[in-house]
């Protein structure tokens, strides 16, 4: 029974966090929560399958997982099933969203949000200004 | 004026009646049990406010930890005025995933925060914030609002100045008049709108909170996941 964290590739939903900074982000949620991780595992670049946790941990038995963030979570049906079918007593934990829990139903909800937010519209700020994001929300307003 | 009128093409904010009182009273009545500084007899808001006022700052920034237990704060505020929230976004939103507490002691440099847009944090430029004390505000300090077109007028001499949050915007700190609100009242306003926090004469600590709020059908900016979350209102 033990904690691991897991990297994942940089490019995480909106963010861009490179391995060494989401492990500083994961040990400062477990210094935060007093939990201590044993196992360090890298995923591999341009997978969102979370495979290699899930092969480690049949061997490894983790009672917890922590993520940086809940859009690492696969988006494909199939892998979706296969982490809930392998990790379902597991309880993740998402260091920037600052949420756990475990099971079939907190794992769907929450790749449920990460798919609601992907939807959504970015604005880019380094593509505009101040006045001009103003403009958005009053158009008609000669500043 | 419409209340999504004055906020967008009007002064920008709009002091505003608590639509569910009870709400607000649960939400205060948490407070003041979450961050458990009183003794059981006499835990009300007011004991809150008179030990918070003797508390040095480190050991009111340890009792905040006590309130990170508080983590639906965004909701109750949201539930509290929920025909307001609807007016302005719809029903579907994305809300601050933890409300924020603001806690503010009397004493010489405690309770000053420069002025500032809440624009700059990286909300969308489409969020709307509400922010609501805990009990009646019984002195004319605090917060203070600078109207839109000033605030406007500001934001456009400092982009052609090059600047965010330079030495014109920390100036208007001097001179402003705050809102003495009542428990049960609260301010919403558009991120583009001026506003800080100027000395204050009570003996008691001032306590409000905040929540951020957008629909999710408009676009974000720079917070995602990391500082919102979905909510539907009821």
């Amino acid at each position: 029974m033990s904690t691991a964290s897991v990297t994942t590739d940089i490019n995480i939903g909106p963010f861009k966090i490179p391995s060494n900074g989401q492990n500083m982000i994961m040990n400062n949620y477990a210094q935060r929560n007093n939990l201590i991780i044993e196992f360090v595992i890298p995923e591999p670049m341009m997978s969102n399958a979370l495979a290699t946790v899930q092969w480690l941990h049949k061997e490894n038995k983790f009672n917890k997982v922590i993520l940086c963030s809940i859009h690492q979570l696969p988006k494909e049906k199939k892998r979706i099933n296969d982490l809930i079918k392998t990790m379902k007593n597991v309880e993740f934990h998402f260091a920037l969203e600052g949420i756990s829990g475990k099971g079939k139903n907190f794992i769907l909800s929450a790749i449920s949000e990460a798919k609601m937010f992907s939807k959504s519209k970015v604005l880019e700020s380094d593509k505009t200004n101040w006045l001009n994001l103003y403009k958005m929300i009053n158009p008609k307003n000669k500043l | 004026m419409k209340l999504k009128d004055e906020l967008i093409k009007g002064k920008g904010y709009s002091i505003f009646s608590i639509e569910n009182m009870k709400e607000l009273e649960i939400l205060r009545d948490s407070f003041v049990k979450k961050i458990n500084i009183t003794n059981n007899g006499n835990a009300d808001i007011y004991n809150v406010r008179k030990k918070l006022a003797k508390m040095p700052k480190s050991e009111i920034n340890k009792s905040m930890i006590n309130l990170l237990s508080f983590n639906n704060l965004s909701e109750m505020i949201i539930n509290s005025c929920p025909s307001l929230v609807k007016s302005l976004c719809g029903k579907e939103l994305f809300i601050q995933r933890r409300a924020h507490t603001i806690i503010n002691v009397p004493g010489k440099g405690q309770q000053k925060q420069w002025t500032h847009y809440e624009l700059m944090s990286g909300i969308s430029p489409f969020t709307f914030v509400i922010w609501t004390p805990l009990h009646d505000l019984d002195d004319s300090g605090g917060v203070y609002y600078i109207d839109q077109k000033e605030s406007l007028r500001m934001m456009r001499i400092e982009q052609n100045e090059g600047l965010v949050n330079g030495p014109r915007i920390l100036n208007l700190m001097q001179n402003q008049k705050p809102a003495k609100l009542k428990f049960g009242q609260g301010i919403v306003f558009n991120p583009f709108i001026l506003h800080g926090n100027v000395n204050f004469k009570s003996s008691l600590a001032r306590i409000a909170c905040n929540v951020r709020f957008q629909s999710i059908k408009k676009p974000l900016l720079q917070k995602n996941t990391d500082y919102l979350k979905y909510y539907k209102i009821p």
